[in-house]
């Protein structure tokens, strides 16, 4: 076959950097990320979309990148874990993060900081989970739960991530105001 | 290790401190690389042709349709790979015979340009094997199982004790096939750089994997570099050198250019380990007040022709649990054409503490006993089996602690009698116990003349916080901060260490830290505390230390309390509280130690209530492979939780006084959860997991709903 | 692998003309699951991102018209009044990560028996619009799973939107696992009332080898509330009603033992299902004076 159709040009801007790149179609994003732009804090725990260790931000919300084609995310807004914090001042999930413990070997965890920045925005906009009950606005323990159990942690940090996530909340959406 | 006086570390600050993990930054930020982050100049990928069957013989590997992909540099087969030195490890021995051991065995390797390439590779590499009948089942009739030497022992009279006793309890109890599956699937980045090996891996202990690298490539040591600085939990799966390392390695040298490849996570059941199944019996005769006279615990399981020596040592702890005059303990094993299976989390302890606790559960009901008071009186003054004394034991003290904190007191103990709703709700308790042991190990303390230390050792991160805990014993010793050293693990460049796995990792390092500082420590004030303009420098090892006769038997304790609810519809059981009380010594960093107790006990109530693999009869393999179909504890399954600990002092262990944790949490947890199911239903499970179908079909049974 | 992106849903169709054995992709969560796991190897791929279309929803006077890649994320927030049973299926499709890409059109496309979404489109009645560059046809969902991960959709053909029946009285769903989240079903049940009509609709999941209904359980419960007149009294539903509708939900069932459940338990809960989710939707009916205000 051709090999010009097997390979498509993209644009990606990820973390605020633009990059054009002439990929092979069948790429995801995860293997995008982490092979092409060494941006390996997006982990490759089952290319599956079944333990989210891959969760990254695409146009602000929280996806599994193993199940995107990379070339189906041309020209989206891809926001990874190298991108929430500037270097020095740490995003308040993982400053939340680092106050609980809420991770052991660490490689599940930025999957998890990205769903945690992702689902504190979703709990920000009132949209409602499996467990949310009336129309106030979800917050607490069980919501944390169930919002973060599309991220699979084997040293099962689980406690530690709930009480962090449940610290970041209000910071976090400071955050998000600060960030367009 | 007779000595009851260590030189021991000065107790407090920083150790005993919840220090925060100096590595966590890192961790938090994705800026810490583990084994596949790596991405060497010109690195290629490579991917697995596993073993379409479970038995037989590679007659061809048809590589022309993978050779013409965009991208193809190489296919990997026994008739092509090279060569390889022995290792003594047959799992190692990769592509070097056409004979399939098992399923999922590797028996070709695709290499590519990019992953995308290898994988396609791979899917078109067609093999042709000629394969013959597998020997899969395991029954207790099975014609090869046998009893290894040292896998039996008896005392008194075990037939005529059990025979005569008043109350007996002869039970079987089966564990299903169970997947360590850490987050991080096995990977390597292997590059040949002139004659040397430099390879990135994921592995709970670097030192093992040098060696065998060195033999199979027939290379020096000092010719192999492994660097496993960052990895992503194992639980015992890395615990030794995996197959995936070699191939890498294997393939570097062959397209002579840096590989990386990491393992689908749908191989690592075939290719990493995994805990294979048991069936146990066990049998306890008792007097009428709970007094154990005779307790027999019978193993039967299996394990691969790869690892003919591999067996799950399910009845270990049995032989130091309890007092009783007469007893037997026997564990028989089957080479069977599986996968081999291999250490996961507690091996041996954690399967065998589901059954010896789900019985005396038994008893204690059999007895109208309190399953605390039940134990308490069977509590041993010496080891039953060598006769020596514990170091220390407290296992009746977690008991009663935790009874307090879990409000055990106002427990009915009838079954089946709480009902919140269409829920029945119940509570169970059963004993951890782990052994707490110590490996020689090495280290390296260095002073800079301008101020600050250097600690090297090659110690294993896997998540426990070994590095953060290392270096509050390395400032406790030299009376100092944290943040006044630096500490280097994870590479075999530094020096030799034993691996993270075993409960005895920081017993081992921290021995061999301690000692480096302290004699660094005395050097210094030879120079009156002025550290001389080329630094000083000292390095140790605790070879000897640790070579003199023991008396003790030690091994660290706990007691582990559920709470459960089952919906007397749907059969569905859910733990609503658990409580782990634990004695393990002195407590390094109540921060770190908590973490890992926490996640011991949740992997405990998943092996509980939800994972299970199936050994299947037609294939040879586990068809649950994924984590969608195996499925592990997610963040919604994990209620309230608590850890507590005894200010437990031993100085006979280590000049820490520490004993281990990594395997403690997971001992005796689904025994307490089951054991709260009995209490909640009145439905005994004597075959985890406890699933929705089998708990329904047994309370309709028995008239309970 | 070659990557297709139609600009619109013209250049959509005339590419599946093109290429009939190419694979329709949208969320991914559906498709890249089987070709990572090794199950597909397409030659080609069409990328549907590009078709706003498909990712818009319209309710008119009865139906919803859902475009096949709405994800589910968006049908729990922007429809839960509209289309309130396969709102409370989209909270317990995969994890919210999967629920921000994934959408009915993956679904339906991958037809497994155990996809949430096939139950409450079964119960409040749902059409699937699919067309190619021959046209366009409308397939009454019960009628679009033809087999085990098999339908209806002609090679050239893709699927464009589904046509919900607005829900005009409650609706729920539920199921069983042995997780709490991230779980496949050991079964499922959507059930759905119609005061207008005095009807009701059903939809079984991983009890057979396709998502169906259980059609004289509807006809047996329609019957038993209209001659007790429940519907106009609100009044309670009496126990054997319910439990001869649960046995005739059971009886419509076909499943299979294998690792989550026996298929002894599988009818054994579905008529817990049954049973439970009637409880539900009928006190709601009660309680919401769900048209009979005007009865």
């Amino acid at each position: 076959m051709d090999s010009r159709l097997l390979t498509s040009a993209v644009t990606l801007r990820v973390n605020g950097t633009v990059h054009r790149l002439t990929l092979d179609n069948r790429s995801t994003l995860l293997d995008t990320l982490r092979e092409d732009l060494d941006l390996t804090g997006a982990k490759k725990g089952c290319d599956h979309g079944q333990c989210g260790s891959c969760t990254v931000l695409v146009d602000g919300r929280r996806v599994n990148c193993c199940l995107l084609l990379t070339v189906a995310c041309d020209g989206s807004e891809i926001t990874t874990v190298e991108g929430l914090s500037d270097g020095w001042s740490l995003h308040p999930v993982q400053e939340a993060f680092l106050a609980r413990d809420a991770f052991q070997c660490g490689y599940c965890t930025p999957g998890q900081v990205c769903s945690a920045v992702g689902a504190l925005r979703e709990m920000a906009e009132g949209r409602p989970s499996a467990v949310t009950v009336g129309t106030e606005p979800p917050s607490g323990a069980a919501e944390i739960r169930e919002r973060m159990s599309g991220n699979l942690c084997r040293c099962a940090a689980y406690p530690n991530i709930v009480r962090a996530v449940g610290d970041a909340a209000e910071r976090a959406a400071e955050w998000w105001e600060r960030t367009p | 290790m007779t000595g009851t006086t260590f030189g021991a570390v000065p107790w407090g600050p920083p150790l005993g401190e919840p220090v925060p993990r100096l590595d966590g930054r890192a961790k938090v930020t994705g800026s810490a690389r583990y084994a596949a982050d790596h991405t060497p100049a010109g690195c290629a990928h490579a991917w697995p042709v596993p073993a379409p069957v479970a038995k037989g013989t590679v007659t061809a590997v048809h590589r022309a349709a993978a050779m013409a992909e965009p991208g193809a540099l190489s296919v990997l087969a026994h008739d092509d790979a090279p060569r390889l030195g022995d290792a003594d490890d047959r799992t190692l021995a990769v592509l070097q015979s056409p004979r399939i051991a098992h399923r999922g065995q590797v028996v070709a390797l695709a290499v590519a340009e990019t992953l995308p390439a290898a994988r396609a590779m791979a899917a078109a590499v067609r093999i042709e094997c000629a394969p013959v009948p597998p020997d899969l089942e395991l029954t207790p009739e099975h014609p090869r199982l046998v009893t290894p030497e040292g896998a039996e022992s008896a005392q008194g009279d075990f037939p005529a004790a059990f025979h005569g006793a008043q109350v007996r309890i002869d039970a079987v109890y089966s564990i299903p096939p169970l997947h360590n599956h850490p987050m991080e699937p096995h990977a390597a980045t292997a590059q040949w750089l002139g004659g040397r090996l430099v390879v990135f891996d994921s592995s709970q202990g670097s030192n093992a994997v040098r060696d065998a690298l060195a033999a199979l490539f027939e290379l020096e040591p000092d010719q192999v570099s492994v660097v496993s600085e960052h990895v992503g939990g194992g639980f015992g799966a890395k615990g030794t050198p995996r197959p995936h390392v070699v191939l890498a390695a294997m393939a570097a040298m062959a397209v002579n250019r840096p590989v990386k490849l990491a393992l689908p996570r749908g191989l690592l059941p075939a290719l990493t380990g995994y805990r294979a199944s048991t069936l146990q019996r066990v049998r306890l005769g008792a007097d009428t007040e709970g007094r154990v006279r005779a307790i027999a615990h019978e193993v039967d399981t299996y394990t691969s022709p790869l690892s003919p020596d591999w067996r799950e040592r399910a009845t270990q702890p049995t032989r130091s649990l309890y007092a009783a005059p007469h007893r037997l303990t026997r564990e028989r094993v089957a080479p069977l054409d599986v996968p081999s299976p291999s250490w996961m989390r507690a091996p041996g302890e954690c399967s065998g503490m589901f059954a010896v606790e789900s019985a005396m559960d038994e008893l204690a009901v059999a007895c109208a006993m309190d399953p605390i008071e039940l134990r308490a009186r069977n509590e041993p003054d010496v080891d039953p089996h060598t006769g020596r004394p514990f170091s220390s034991r407290h296992l009746v003290e977690c008991l009663r602690a935790g009874a307090d904190r879990f409000g055990w007191a106002d427990r009915d103990p009838a079954p089946a009698m709480r009902r919140q709703g269409r829920l029945l709700i119940g509570s169970g308790v059963a004993a951890s116990t782990y052994p707490a042991e110590v490996i020689p190990s090495s280290a390296r303390a260095h002073a800079n003349p301008g101020g600050g230390f250097l600690v090297e050792i090659n110690a294993t991160d896997i998540g426990t916080g070994a590095r953060t805990v290392l270096a509050q014993i390395a400032a406790s010793t030299l009376g100092i901060g944290v943040d006044e050293l630096e500490i280097d693990i994870g590479r075999t460049d530094l020096p030799r260490a034993p691996l993270a796995g075993g409960s005895c990792g920081t017993a081992s390092w921290g021995w061999a830290v301690h000692k480096a500082c302290g004699e660094l420590s005395r050097r210094i004030d030879e120079h009156q505390g002025a550290v001389p303009a080329g630094g000083l420098t000292v390095t140790v090892d605790t070879t000897e230390d640790l070579a003199t006769d023991d008396q003790y038997t030690r091994r660290s304790f706990g007691a582990q309390f559920a709470e459960v609810a089952v919906d007397v519809d749907t059969g569905e059981a859910r733990v609503r509280r658990l409580l782990g009380v634990f004695a393990a010594g002195r407590i390094l960093n109540p921060r770190t130690a908590r973490s890992q107790l926490l996640g011991g006990m949740i992997m405990g109530l998943s092996m509980a209530l939800t994972e299970t693999s199936t050994l299947d009869l037609a294939f040879g393999d586990h068809p649950e492979r994924d984590l969608a179909s195996y499925h592990v504890a997610s963040c919604a399954d994990v209620r309230e939780i608590d850890v507590h600990w005894l200010a437990e002092e031993d100085s006979r262990l280590n000049p820490m006084g520490s004993k281990g944790i990594g395997e403690l949490g997971i001992v005796g947890t689904a025994a307490a959860v089951t054991n709260a199911i009995h209490h909640a239903t009145g439905v005994r499970v004597r075959d985890l997991p406890a699933q929705p179908d089998a708990l329904l079909e047994a309370m309709i049974a028995q008239g309970r709903i | 692998m070659e990557f297709l992106r139609p600009a619109d849903w013209t250049e959509a169709l005339a590419a599946k003309a093109a290429h009939p054995s190419a694979v329709p992709i949208a969320g991914g969560t559906d498709v890249m699951v089987e070709i990572n796991f090794g199950l597909r190897r397409p030659d080609a791929l069409i990328d549907l991102n590009r078709i706003v279309e498909l990712r818009e929803w319209e309710v008119g006077a009865d139906t919803v018209r859902l475009g096949a890649a709405v994800p589910y994320s968006r049908i729990i927030d922007e429809l839960p009044t509209e289309l309130p049973g396969l709102a409370l299926a989209a909270h317990t499709v995969g994890s919210p990560q999967i629920r921000n890409r994934g959408g009915v059109g993956g679904n339906l496309g991958a037809a497994s028996p155990a996809g949430d979404s096939h139950p409450p489109l079964l119960a409040a009645g749902a059409e699937v619009e699919v067309a190619s560059v021959r046209g366009t046809r409308r397939i009454p969902v019960e009628e679009f799973y033809t087999g085990v991960k098999r339908n209806a959709l002609a090679p050239d053909e893709l699927i464009r939107c589904v046509h919900i029946k607005r829900a005009d009285g409650p609706q729920q769903f539920s199921k069983v696992g042995t997780r709490n989240a991230m779980v496949i079903a050991v079964c499922a049940f959507g059930l759905a009332l119609h005061p207008a009509t005095r009807t009701v609709g059903t939809g079984l999941g991983s009890v057979a080898p396709t998502p169906v209904r259980a059609g004289a359980a509807e006809r047996f419960l329609e019957q038993a509330l209209d001659e007790a007149g429940l519907w106009d009294s609100g009044g309670v539903v009496p126990p054997a009603v319910a439990g001869k509708f649960a046995d005739l939900v059971v009886a419509a069932a076909n499943p299979i033992d294998d690792v989550r459940g026996t298929a002894g338990y599988r009818r054994h809960a579905l008529a817990v299902l049954a049973r439970r989710t009637l409880d539900w939707v009928w006190d709601e009916y009660r309680g919401k004076e769900w048209g009979r205000a005007c009865a």
